[in-house]
């Protein structure tokens, strides 16, 4: 019993180590899910184009991947208020299933050019700290994890004193809780809506980065992420950090034990059905209003 | 839909004619290919109907068809290894995508609106593991990534495949018709149209959704088992494919959305496409992609809804009726109109 106890206390790390990259994954979504009631069904491809944009800054210019956010969150940033701005706020002016399937198109658009620039292969990214890890206490903790859950905490953070202190952050928080109040204030909601896209983005590559280094990546990786963060904000609910955090850490315990008792294949399926089973049982989340 | 008797006649007349043709296509010799190309059409018809019932008429944006097709399709060629006949398997491949959408639909139902598009999402991905772990036949070299073949000694004409695929088609159209038609049809266009009234009115919204849920799920699942029929192969990533859903969303879109002729124009289409592409298998995914944004984005009524909100075909009509001795034209919109 013992025994096994001494075994669990690595996978349970990992999975809370994980939990800070599933909540920085989820971050982008929750946003655009609470301030546009949008499901971007992309933004897993959202993630993996941040991977693949410090895959190709690594092997081309041999930039190191924090050091390529300068570069990645800028045009990230510019695409996503175009793309919101241009398509989006008009697809959800006609119905509200005009948005879901625009971003279908983007999803399915994006993983194929991944497979067209980057061929199907399986990437990483792979830096001279990949490997590095920590002897805490008799458990080995890599690097890369415990960087997963600092810079998740630190995003959180920074997002939520953005949307709480600042004009642009509160302007938006206004749109999304009550459009046309918000709009007889002055205040432009497409034009939040597209600050909105553009942040979310932004947080979808800065997670790309930390599932390259942490994962290896694929063109078809993107859908597994999209539903990872669906999963969390289902469970963590909207709008709260804390949910989102917790939600993060329990998918991330669900993958790594999964991985524990099942074998590595069945970690995804673990993560999928428990997806499942929280939409039958609360489909507004442990932590939802 | 209030046509006169000797036009419905007239209809008719047209309607059987086609089909008739098109029932004894194999039997003239025609080309292989074109029996492949039709028989891709009515496949995809038939999903693509069952597409626009969810999404069009009961407000149900599915992103799960791949999860029926995959399953039915497993369910039949799974079937041939405990001995059940090819036919019977194509029907059980339907049984268990019905089951299936019944089991499926306690959570999914819970959601509404778009947060159920991303339930269904879940649905086919979660399966394509489940496909991947789980061995139900065969030792080592047969299931998982490596997929099943058809057992056994299966000579099976392609003409037998394309009436197969000929009769969910046309099942699929007829289907439709009935069900717009039926109570079940109204009350989903009340729930459509207002959810809140429809309910207040004594419409049950969760029982008729579960209904063409249903439906849905077994129309598609005798198509996706058609499919395999011809295919005879399956594995778990290509049976719960993204493809699947592409297919039908894009036929219903291009043709037109909760529009009953939508998916018949549309299909062709895409089947079209579907050849054109072949080329370019590389990025046929990315066009794909892109057709989809910009229907959306610049047509979102479809083809059908263009022509019959601009009513282009208005001086085609005049023309026809002036010659006053003819009947009209037989082309492939006037019998859809």
């Amino acid at each position: 019993m013992i025994e096994s106890l001494s075994d669990l206390a690595m996978p349970i790390t990992a999975g809370i180590l994980l939990g800070g990259l599933y909540a920085v994954v989820a971050l982008g979504f929750s946003l655009v899910f609470g301030v546009m009631k949008l499901i971007n069904v992309a933004h897993g491809d959202f993630v993996i184009l941040g991977s693949y944009l410090a895959f190709a800054a690594l092997t081309g210019i041999d930039l190191d991947p924090f050091l390529s956010l300068v570069f990645i969150l800028p045009l990230v940033l510019v695409i996503g208020f175009l793309v919101q701005k241009y398509l989006l706020n008009r697809a959800m002016a006609i119905s509200a299933d005009a948005p879901v399937i625009i971003c279908l198109g983007f999803s399915l658009m994006l993983a194929n050019m991944f497979q067209m620039i980057w061929s199907p292969l399986s990437r990483g990214l792979t830096t001279s700290y990949s490997l590095t890890s920590y002897n805490i206490g008799g458990l080995a903790i890599q690097l890369i994890y415990l960087l997963d859950l600092i810079i998740a905490l630190a995003v959180m953070l920074a997002l939520r004193e953005f949307l709480r202190r600042t004009y642009l952050g509160k302007a938006i928080v206004a749109a999304s809780q009550d459009r046309t109040a918000a709009e007889m204030m002055g205040i432009n909601t497409n034009k939040m809506y597209a600050y909105a896209f553009a942040i979310a983005m932004a947080c979808a590559a800065l997670a790309g980065v930390l599932v390259g280094l942490t994962f290896p990546f694929s063109p078809t990786s993107g859908v597994p992420f999209l539903i990872i963060a669906f999963g969390v904000v289902i469970l963590g609910g909207l709008g709260s950090m804390v949910g989102t955090l917790i939600g993060g850490i329990v998918f991330g315990l669900a993958q790594t034990l999964g991985g524990f008792y099942f074998g590595v294949a069945a970690q995804m399926f673990v993560a999928y059905v428990m997806v499942l089973v929280i939409l039958g049982i609360r489909p507004q989340g442990i932590f939802g209003r | 839909m209030n046509l006169i008797v000797p036009r419905f006649g007239q209809r008719g007349v047209i309607l059987a004619t086609v089909i008739v043709l098109l029932a004894v296509l194999p039997v003239i010799g025609v080309p292989q290919q074109w029996l492949l190309y039709l028989f891709l059409y009515f496949v995809y018809l038939a999903m693509a109907n069952m597409w626009n019932l969810l999404a069009g008429y009961s407000g149900l944006l599915s992103l799960c068809p791949a999860a029926f097709i995959g399953l039915s399709g497993y369910a039949l060629i799974l079937g041939t290894w405990v001995g059940v006949p090819l036919y019977l398997g194509v029907f059980i491949g339907g049984i268990v995508a019905a089951l299936f959408g019944i089991l499926i639909s306690i959570p999914v139902f819970r959601l509404t609106g778009v947060y159920f598009a991303i339930g269904t999402l879940v649905v086919p991905e979660a399966l394509k593991y489940l496909f991947f772990l789980w061995r139900p036949m065969g030792r080592e070299l047969h299931g998982g990534g490596a997929g099943y073949m058809v057992k056994g000694e299966f000579i099976i004409d392609i003409a037998w495949t394309y009436w197969a695929a000929f009769i969910i088609g046309i099942v699929s159209i007829f289907l439709m018709h009935f069900i717009l038609k039926s109570k079940l049809g109204l009350g989903l266009a009340g729930i459509r149209d207002n959810t809140g009234t429809a309910a207040s009115s004594g419409v049950n919204v969760f029982r008729l959704k579960l209904y063409a849920f249903i439906i849905a799920a077994f129309i598609t699942g005798i198509a996706g088992s058609v499919f395999y029929l011809f295919q005879l192969h399956i594995e778990p990533t290509s049976a719960f494919n993204i493809r699947w859903l592409m297919t039908s969303m894009l036929a219903t879109l291009i043709g037109g959305i909760g529009l009953k002729e939508g998916p018949i124009v549309g299909t062709i289409v895409v089947v079209i496409l579907h050849f054109l592409l072949a080329r370019y298998a590389g990025i046929s995914l990315f066009i794909q992609g892109v057709l989809l944004v910009i229907i959306i984005s610049l047509a979102p009524e479809g083809i059908i809804g263009f022509v019959r909100k601009t009513q282009i075909y208005r001086p085609l009509l005049k023309l026809a009726n002036r010659k006053a001795t003819c009947p009209p034209k037989t082309g492939p919109k006037d019998e859809l109109e």
